[in-house]
């Protein structure tokens, strides 16, 4: 599977997780809406019932006082009642659900309208003055109250509220509990599931960070493996992004591959062509040469003088084209041998130099104490001497001075070699790295113009550089950088 | 006493006049053969040739680039003959290359001289293994 393909499937089971998790929130909080619903309908019922009881035992109150008193102010709750109760029971009505409850409602209306039958008619017996009507009183007086006719009434109203509120206390209670546990289910099961969704979001990303972190590993470890040269096959069988990755490495180390070891066959066929060249060219070189010299030993005296010259200016050709030769050998040999690196004190490796090269006439002055460094020694020594070669070869004074110094750069040392020879024109500062190129006539001056080129290949090998300078006062500077540590 | 015995294993003319050259100089004399490929060599060490004595030597000096049957192919065979044993054994070339040097050195040769030979005990000879060669021929 792709890693896109991964991502998304990832991200598809989260948003479907916490698309479930908000599901089961919305009607686990819908239900709790709907108990609350319920249990605030059921206060509305009880409250309802509460002031229709209230409102009922008013109306009675008021309806004692003027019988008792005869004062119209003593029947304004009744009249209010008279009002508000069938109102208050059309209300309550609306509200009722349970069968029970409403037939419980109906006879507490019809009780109520046959309290307001027998409160009206002494109402309005005592209200009023004739003498019938007081006679009219006194009958419904001794026959309906006396005989508690309203009392019976107002009992049967009152127990059927009893029954009435006992039944909705009950409803109340029901729906109060039932609310509380949905509540309580809603919080666990909420709870629950953010958890499971946080669990499982964490673990997905650490699922799908390992997957990418792992092919990115190996990836890694792969080109790793190339850079160090090991050139080989990935073949991982997994079919994503880093597939294509894996496809181009193996065909960058199967191309670095096929392209070393090209290198290697062209090393192999220069090392023959430096071994033909040694061998096979030096051969005759040499040949004549023996031969000059025999003629010199065996038949000097029957040279003319003229022949003489002829003969030695032939063997200067022949040691310049052997010098020559052994230039272009020690030049092709630059970087295909690897030797192995020591420490090397530059001090003791400069003071044997001008041992071998620097004559007697010549002044060396060494800057100060020179550093070690860890190289291949015939590198460096190849460099050194070639430079301090050349201050002397073509230095025109009789003071001949060499100067030797050295600056710290970090990775790096940079060493100057400083003469006061005739100095060069810096249109030349290219041409003289060329191989074979020199800047005197060869018969005035014997080189094989092979030294600069030799110290640039080294140089060059080196990922290091040179440079050249006019010196204060005449000469040339050579300065040139080379790693503390030579690594390969 | 008897003269001691030089194989010179040798195609260039130039290289065998050489040598011939560099052994006059010295004050005794050699009995010297001079083979000019491996297998003439060996045809040589094996008396193989018509009217010529089978050759034993004291000293071979062999060169390494030679047509037919090259130097360290030679090497290689007459390893094999434990009458040889005791023959010294110089290489001679113009080369210093490491490859023939180690080749040469597995096969159990006692030197390796860079020509021209420069056998003068007079001389100053530098390389270790001239100074074994001319301590071979005088001794």
């Amino acid at each position: 599977m792709t890693i896109k393909r991964t991502l998304f499937l990832g991200f598809f089971i989260l948003i479907v997780i916490f698309i479930i998790n908000f599901l089961i929130d919305y009607r686990l909080s819908s239900e709790v809406v709907t108990n609350s619903k319920y249990l605030s309908h059921s206060e509305d019922v009880i409250r309802n019932s509460n002031m229709l009881h209230k409102n009922m035992i008013a109306m009675q109150n008021s309806f004692r006082g003027y019988l008792l008193t005869g004062q119209e102010s003593f029947l304004i709750p009744y009249n209010e009642g008279i009002i508000s109760v069938p109102s208050l029971l059309k209300e309550q009505k609306k509200l009722l659900v349970a069968p029970i409850q409403m037939s419980r409602l109906d006879s507490i209306k019809l009780l109520h309208g046959h309290w307001i039958v027998y409160a009206n008619g002494l109402i309005n017996a005592k209200r009023d003055t004739v003498p019938e009507a007081s006679k009219k009183y006194e009958e419904l007086f001794e026959k309906k109250l006396r005989m508690e006719a309203g009392k019976k009434i107002n009992d049967s109203i009152r127990n059927i509220f009893i029954d009435f509120d006992t039944y909705e206390y009950g409803i109340r209670q029901e729906r109060r509990q039932r609310l509380r546990e949905s509540i309580i289910r809603t919080r666990n099961i909420s709870a629950g599931l953010t958890i499971f969704s946080i669990t499982m979001a964490i673990a997905l990303s650490i699922y799908v960070v390992n997957t990418i972190v792992q092919r990115i590993r190996k990836m890694t470890a792969f080109s790793e493996d190339i850079s160090r040269g090991k050139f080989l096959q990935i073949n991982d069988g997994k079919n994503d992004e880093f597939n294509i990755l894996s496809i181009s490495l193996n065909i960058m180390s199967s191309t670095l591959d096929a392209n070393f070891k090209e290198l290697t066959a062209k090393n192999k066929e220069l090392d023959q062509f430096a071994y033909v060249v040694s061998h096979d060219l030096k051969a005759p070189l040499r040949g004549i040469d023996h031969i000059i010299r025999w003629i010199e030993e065996d038949h000097k005296s029957e040279l003319s003088l003229e022949m003489q010259k002829k003969v030695e200016l032939i063997n200067g050709r022949v040691k310049r084209l052997e010098g020559m030769i052994n230039g272009l050998l020690d030049y092709a040999r630059i970087g295909r041998t690897k030797k192995s690196k020591t420490e090397i004190s530059i001090d003791s490796l400069i003071s044997g130099l001008i041992d071998l090269l620097v004559p007697e006439n010549f002044a060396v002055i060494i800057a100060s104490p020179l550093p070690n460094i860890i190289a291949e020694r015939v590198l460096i020594e190849q460099v050194f001497a070639n430079l301090i070669s050349n201050a002397v070869k073509y230095n025109d004074k009789a003071d001949g001075t060499i100067w030797i110094s050295y600056n710290d750069l970090g990775h790096y040392y940079e060493f100057n070699i400083a003469d006061n020879g005739p100095g060069i024109l810096s249109e030349y500062y290219d041409k003289i790295f060329i191989m074979f190129q020199t800047l005197k006539e060869r018969d005035a001056f014997e080189s094989t113009g092979m030294g600069l080129a030799i110290v640039r290949k080294i140089l060059d090998e080196m990922k290091t550089s040179i440079k050249v300078a006019p010196r204060n006062g005449g000469g040339t500077i050579f300065s040139f950088t080379w790693p503390k540590e030579q690594i390969n | 006493m008897k003269p001691k015995s030089i194989l010179v294993i040798e195609d260039d003319y130039l290289d065998i006049v050489s040598i011939k050259r560099a052994l006059n100089k010295f004050e005794k004399k050699f009995e010297l053969n001079i083979a000019h490929n491996g297998v003439e060599a060996l045809e040589m060490l094996n008396g193989n040739i018509p009217d010529q004595k089978k050759v034993h030597p004291d000293i071979i000096l062999l060169d390494i680039n030679m047509p037919k049957m090259n130097g360290i192919e030679f090497l290689r065979i007459i390893k094999n003959y434990l009458s040889l044993n005791n023959i010294k054994i110089f290489i001679t070339t113009t080369s210093a290359e490491e490859y023939d040097k180690l080749a040469a050195e597995q096969l159990g040769i006692t030197g390796y001289i860079l020509k021209p030979l420069e056998l003068d005990i007079g001389n100053n000879v530098k390389s270790d293994d001239n100074k074994k060669l001319i301590k071979e021929l005088v001794s």
